[in-house]
């Protein structure tokens, strides 16, 4: 852990040598919702969420967990609404969250369609 | 045990707690969504004893990596914020538990383990 640490400083000080104050300013550099603050990384984190779940689209519909989806639908929603009232507001994560939030609800849709076709069957979730 | 129990309900019971619950100050959201990140733990932990072939593995694994920073991040943040590591702890112990059952299932022999035969010579019978 401290290595990444390390490998992430020296990322950002190269940055912050190499590139002109143009193109600081076109990539947000110096924002304090940018790269260099922790609030950017954590809306990165979290889209790794959102592409795990569009993974799963090819998944079997009876194979989706139904206590996973209703957390993430969840978790994702009400986030994509608190993203909007912090200080700094950050639409980055607010984005990430909503996307969160649509996958939740198509695993949803897609486990209730698949409930509503087959209603005898007993399925795992 | 049990008292403790009891006075903690009815704190949560009390007039105080639902006039709270249904006021409108404007930090309420905030505090009530330090909790919004316990449903992933508790679905986790509620999947535990369903169908193995439920689990998602790159959903597994995307939140093994995601708890993990966000314990890390929980803990840097000024101030430290306790519960949101307590939660992703709890995450990642209920993900890498859901991922061992997942490999078991996947990739696991149906033949039981065998049991360690301690070998004879090492045991003294009198």
């Amino acid at each position: 852990m401290f290595i990444l640490s390390d490998v992430y400083r020296m990322l950002i000080g190269i940055g912050d040598r190499v590139l002109s104050t143009s193109m600081k300013k076109a990539v947000k550099w110096d924002h304090p919702a940018g790269p260099k603050y922790v609030h950017f990384w954590s809306p990165v984190m979290k889209s790794s969420l959102v592409m795990a779940g569009i993974g799963d689209l090819m998944r079997p519909a009876e194979k989706l967990s139904l206590n996973q989806s209703i957390s993430l639908a969840a978790t994702g929603l009400i986030w994509s609404r608190y993203c909007m009232v912090i200080i700094p507001k950050n639409y980055f994560l607010g984005l990430v969250n909503f996307a969160l939030g649509l996958t939740g609800l198509q695993q949803l849709i897609r486990i209730a369609h698949y409930h509503h076709t087959h209603p005898k069957e007993l399925t795992k979730n | 045990m049990a008292s403790l129990l009891a006075r903690g309900l009815s704190q949560l019971k009390s007039k105080e707690m639902r006039d709270y619950l249904t006021s409108t100050v404007s930090n309420k959201i905030f505090d009530l969504l330090k909790f919004a990140n316990w449903g992933l733990p508790l679905a986790a932990l509620a999947d535990l004893k369903k169908d193995p072939e439920i689990i998602s593995p790159k959903m597994t694994v995307a939140l093994c990596f995601y708890s993990m920073l966000f314990m890390r991040f929980a803990l840097q943040v000024k101030p430290k914020n306790r519960l949101l590591f307590a939660c992703h702890f709890a995450n990642e112990c209920a993900q890498l538990m859901q991922l061992a059952r997942f490999l078991n299932h996947k990739y696991g022999t149906p033949k039981p383990m065998k049991q360690y035969q301690v070998p004879s010579d090492l045991v003294q019978s009198k």
